[in-house]
This record gives C-alpha cells, structure tokens and sequence, in this order.
C-alpha cells in the first residue's frame, strides 16, 4: 500500500503537486491519469525517494522509500525508460542493479525472458527503441519481486502485442496481492487495465475512485429526442430541474429526465417520437468534464468550438480512437484539434 | 508469461520465490564493480593510461640516453636529465586519461539518467558513492601500477646499457615511482568529487581539463607575486610534486614563488585535502537535491 498525506512538490515558483493526500491499496489496480504537466511524475519520483517532497510525507507499506533496508523486494519502479547507461547491455544494467541486493543471476535471466529481450540482453541499450527501453524498464522493475510496482506511463512506445501484455502483466500481478500504481495520460488505456483510478490536474486530486464511478460521477445522462413535433414535446417537459437543448430542428437533447420519463409524456399527449437514446457520457467525456480546468498545456482557438474548448490535443487524439458510447460529440472536434493542437 | 495463469483471489501475497538481501556496502560496490567495467570508456580510459604512460617513459629514456649526463636539462633547476626525471613527464598525459575515467564514473549516470536507477536501489545514496569513489581510486591505483611497472621495466631495458637505470636502491627512486601511482589514483578521485558536483561529463571534463592543463600551468608561469600565494594550493601541481625527482625540487623552497615551503608530503597533502573537501561537498549535494 502507497499512503500520501499532504504530499507538495514545488519548483520555483511552480507547484508541481499541490497538497495530495491518496492511499493506493492491494490486490487492484490503480490507475493515475492526469493530462501531461499535472504532476503525475513528480508524484512518483517522491514516492520512490528520488525527488524530496516540499511538504507531505509518502511511505510504502508504512515506511519511507529511504528506510527500506531491501528497497527493490518492496518497491519495482518504472520511473523513466531512459534510466539506464546506453553504453551498458541490457544484461549488465540488469546484473548490476540486482548485485546491490544479492539477487541471483538466474533472476537476471528470468527477468530478461519474461520481458521477451533475450535476443537483445547483450546489446548496448543506446541502440534499442522507446519500446525495448520500455521493456528493460519492467524488467529492472519486477527483479526483486516486488510488493509494490510502480509504473509511470508503461505502455509508451510499446507496440499493440506489448501493450497487451502490460495490461495483462499487471492485472496478474494485482490479482496476486500486490499493489500497482500505474500512470498514463491515455484514458483507454486506464479504461481496460485499472480498477480504481486517481485523477490528478494541476497538482490537485480530483477525483479518487473506482473506475465507473469516475465515469458516472463526470459525466451528464442525458436524452436524445428525435420528434416532428419537438415544440410541443420542449413545452410539455419544461421543468425546474429539467434542461432541454434544441440541437436541430426536431431534435431535442434532455438533461433531468430517464428516456422511460420522455417516452411516457409522449405517449400521454400523443406526440410522435422518431428517436429516443439515452445517452451516457463516454470515458473521455468524463475525462475532459474532469480535467477541463486542469490541463496545463492547453490549446485555444479550436476552429470548431464544440466541447473540447480546452483539450490537450494529444488526449482528444488517443481518446478519440476509443469507441466510448452513443455520444459522438467529440469525433469531428478532435481531427481538427490534433492537427491545430501542435501550436501552443 | 508461462505462469500468468490470473487468479481471482486477492490478499494473500504468493511466496517469495526470489531471494532479495538488504543492501549492504559491500553489495554496492559489487555493483559499481560490474558498472564500471561493463562500459567501453573505462577500457579506453584504462588502456589509454597504460599505454600514454609507458609511451612516454620509453620517448623520454631514449632521450635520456642520448642526451643523458651532459650538463643540464632544466635550465631553471640545473637539474641533470636522469632516469629519474622520465616518470613526472610520462605522469602528465596519463593524468589526463585518469581524470577522464575518474569524471565519467559518476557523470555518465546523470548524463544518462542511470542515476535514477542507482538511487532506487541505493535509496539512501551515499554508499552509491563512496562505492563508486572506492571502485576508481582502486582500478586507477592498480592500473597505475601495471603502467609504471612496464614503464620502468621499458625504461630499464633502455638505459641499463649506458647505465643510466634508476636506481632502485635510492628511497627517492621509489618515491617517484610509487608517488606517480599515487599521484595518478588520487587526482582520478579528485576528478571524481568534481564530477559528482557538475554533474554534467562536458562540464565536469572540461573543468578539470582546464585546471590541468590551463589554469594551473598559467598560475605557474606568469611572474605575478600575489600568485605566490595561491602556488602552494593547487591541487594537480601539488599532488604531482610527488612524481618529481629530488633535484627537480628547488622551486618549492623559492618564496618568491612559493609562499609557504611546503615539504613533498605536504604539498601531496594539499591535493589529498581538496579531494575530502570536494568528495564531502558532493555527498551533501547528492543527498540533497533531486535525481
């Protein structure tokens, strides 16, 4: 379990993370997603003693990182792919880390297999790809069979059949008992792998949850109303608690009502309905309702205002490839804002 | 993943199958053992050393031999060119080579980013680097050994027949041969304390070049009287007095050159205390700021 009480890192001027309090438990897998900058890095560098907290304090099962007499049995970091010397093989970075802690050759090799770079254990890691040194990473994580995995964007530069086995890695290792505290900017990706999931924007929790609840909490239900007589139907339904938007002619969007609700009061005054959808949020709906305010790096001026008003383009451009729900609010905002978005 | 058969039950953690000790100070410098001698630029470094060493010992013997015993080769001293003379010259390029393997011990992990790894390991950090210290000092004193073994053999077989040879039954003969070892493994770990300060290989490595070979031959040559006064305690120039041969001496006990007449033990301790001083600044540096 990762435990974090007021946890603060600030650089310069810039508070990188802003008074966080968490507590990752075992046995699940825990999702950290914020857009780029929020703070999701420093978060785990604190955690594993490699940057210094400005206030706060973080332990791991209980105890400070710097205290753990074998830290690698407790704590398997992926920090950084690029933490290893690109003029040592992967073998020896693998062989050197594990020397600190009496770990036997045999693991070395083992870890090398599990991670699929046995044909690469001998080469200088200057000369891998984002994907191997993503691999290396892992490997160098799970060396001391540790308690606590802690992975900071571990499926980046992986291709689809390695994403696959992260997701599946992790989930495995969760179900064993362990905890794994894993970080990714990438809503789908947080969607198939985590069980609970921690929001972070601009430093701050903003949302501490299991993964459905994130969904259900951010998002609006609404009613999509397709009616040649959508007029009469906007009368009928006005109430205090009840939103009703014209998005076309004959086509009414329902916030405050079950589509159960709008269908009765239709079929009561007899009017024509052509369409009814209840249509539920997707993730990245939710995401975006979440992190709108957060998101350091933002983009302005987006030809199509839509929703999107303030989207970091790489988000809506991932997001946009998963097939959340009904809503199709974002398809059209998010090619032209990833094409616009590089400007910052 | 032959094993990734998931199951459904959480809590209960699976037995350890892998046997993972607390870290202890030998285990680090296990380590830093394997790290060191698993990059190429510590070959090259070694090498270099060796071979820039007993290259010039053998250059510098042959002109000993030709020109030895003659009158004067150092006009300023009046020092006769002798065998012994060969090592404090050879020492100068092997230093080079030294600082550089000394400098890139500590600067290629945050130059790479290894350093992050290191310290998740070695999460309380010191012992990452005075193992690290412990690991150049010793591969440098060993390799500086072999370079002035082979250099004194290559020397000896040169001179012996004109019977220039150093004498070994001189103390000062042995002073100059195992005060250039000594010289060579501390002013490495000199280098090292700088590099564990800067940090950085361009910055830590031009640093030093440029005390080397820069600074402190300016601060030799220029006649200004108020540098009598910094003479004494410049490290490189100080330690390397202990590779000089007896009659090369002279200069240190000009006070007009040298403010305070340091005796060779002395001025060796002057390169010994930047190096402490150095070494301890950097282990406060490294616990304090963030990796």
């Amino acid at each position: 379990m990762i435990e974090a009480q007021g946890l603060t890192k600030v650089y310069g001027s810039k508070k990188a993370v802003d008074g966080i309090s968490f507590s990752v438990q075992p046995g699940r897998v825990t999702g950290f997603l914020g857009p780029n900058g929020a703070g999701k890095s420093t978060t785990m560098r604190m955690i594993v003693g490699l940057d210094r907290p400005t206030a706060g304090t973080v332990t791991v099962d209980g105890r400070p990182y710097a205290s753990l007499r074998s830290p690698l049995a407790e704590v398997g970091a992926l920090l950084d792919a690029k933490a290893v010397h690109t003029g040592r093989s992967a073998r020896q970075h693998l062989r050197a880390m594990a020397a600190t802690h009496g770990i036997a050759t045999t693991r070395v090799d083992e870890v090398i297999e599990m991670t699929g770079l046995q044909t690469v254990a001998g080469k200088r890691v200057g000369g891998f790809s984002l994907g191997m040194g993503q691999r290396l990473g892992i490997a160098a994580a799970l060396l001391g069979d540790p308690r606590t995995l802690i992975l900071d964007e571990p499926v980046n530069g992986l291709d689809p059949e390695g994403v696959l086995w992260v997701r599946n890695l992790v989930r495995y290792l969760a179900a064993e008992g362990r905890t794994v505290f894993l970080s990714s900017h990438l809503m789908s990706e947080m969607a198939q792998t985590a069980d609970h999931l921690l929001v972070i924007g601009r430093g701050r929790i903003l949302a501490d949850a299991p993964i459905a609840d994130v969904v259900a909490a951010a998002t609006r239900q609404t009613v999509r109303v397709r009616s040649p007589q959508a007029t009469a139907l906007a009368e009928g339904l006005a109430a205090a608690d009840v939103q009703v938007r014209a998005v076309s002619p004959g086509l009414l969007e329902v916030e405050g009502r079950t589509a159960e609700q709008v269908g009765e009061l239709a079929a009561a005054r007899g009017l024509v309905l052509h369409e009814l959808t209840p249509v539920t949020g997707s993730l990245e709906d939710a995401y975006m309702n979440l992190t709108a305010d957060a998101v350091e790096y933002a983009t302005h001026g987006t030809p199509d205002g839509g929703t999107g008003a303030d989207r970091a383009p790489e988000l809506v451009d991932v997001l946009s490839a998963t097939a959340g729900s009904t809503t199709t609010s974002s398809t059209t905002t998010s090619s032209t804002t990833s094409t616009d978005g590089e400007a910052r | 993943m032959s094993t990734a058969t998931a199951t459904a039950t959480t809590g209960a953690l699976p037995p350890r199958t892998v046997t993972a000790r607390p870290v202890t100070f030998g285990r680090v410098l296990r380590s830093e053992w394997i790290k060191l001698w698993s990059l190429r630029s510590t070959w090259w470094t070694v090498v270099l050393t060796v071979v820039a060493f007993v290259g010039l010992v053998a250059a510098m013997s042959g002109i000993v031999r030709q020109i030895g015993g003659d009158g004067p080769a150092d006009p300023a001293t009046g020092a006769e060119l002798s065998a012994s003379f060969v090592y404090s010259i050879a020492v100068q390029p092997a230093s080079l080579a030294a600082v550089t393997l000394g400098v890139l011990a500590i600067t290629g992990e945050y130059t790479t980013g290894m350093i992050r790894s290191t310290f998740a390991a070695v999460p309380r950090r010191l012992p990452a680097l005075w193992a690290k210290a412990v690991v150049v000092f010793l591969v440098m004193a060993v390799t500086a050994l072999v370079a002035v073994a082979l250099g004194y053999a290559v020397s000896t077989l040169i001179l012996s027949g004109p019977g220039l040879a150093l004498d070994l039954d001189l103390a000062e003969s042995w002073r100059v041969l195992l005060g250039s070892v000594l010289y060579l493994a501390t002013v490495a770990l000199f280098a090292f304390a700088i590099g564990a300060i800067i940090r950085h290989s361009a910055g830590a490595l031009a640093t030093i070049f440029g005390l080397l070979l820069v600074v402190e031959n300016v601060v030799a040559a220029i006649p200004w009287e108020p540098l009598r006064y910094v003479r004494p305690f410049l490290p490189a120039s100080s330690g390397a007095r202990i590779t000089l041969p007896d009659a090369a001496q002279g200069i240190y006990a000009n006070p007009d050159a040298y403010w305070l007449d340091l005796s060779i033990a002395e001025s060796f301790g002057i390169l010994v205390a930047w190096t402490v001083v150095l070494l301890a600044i950097a282990a406060v540096l490294m616990r304090r700021r963030d990796a």
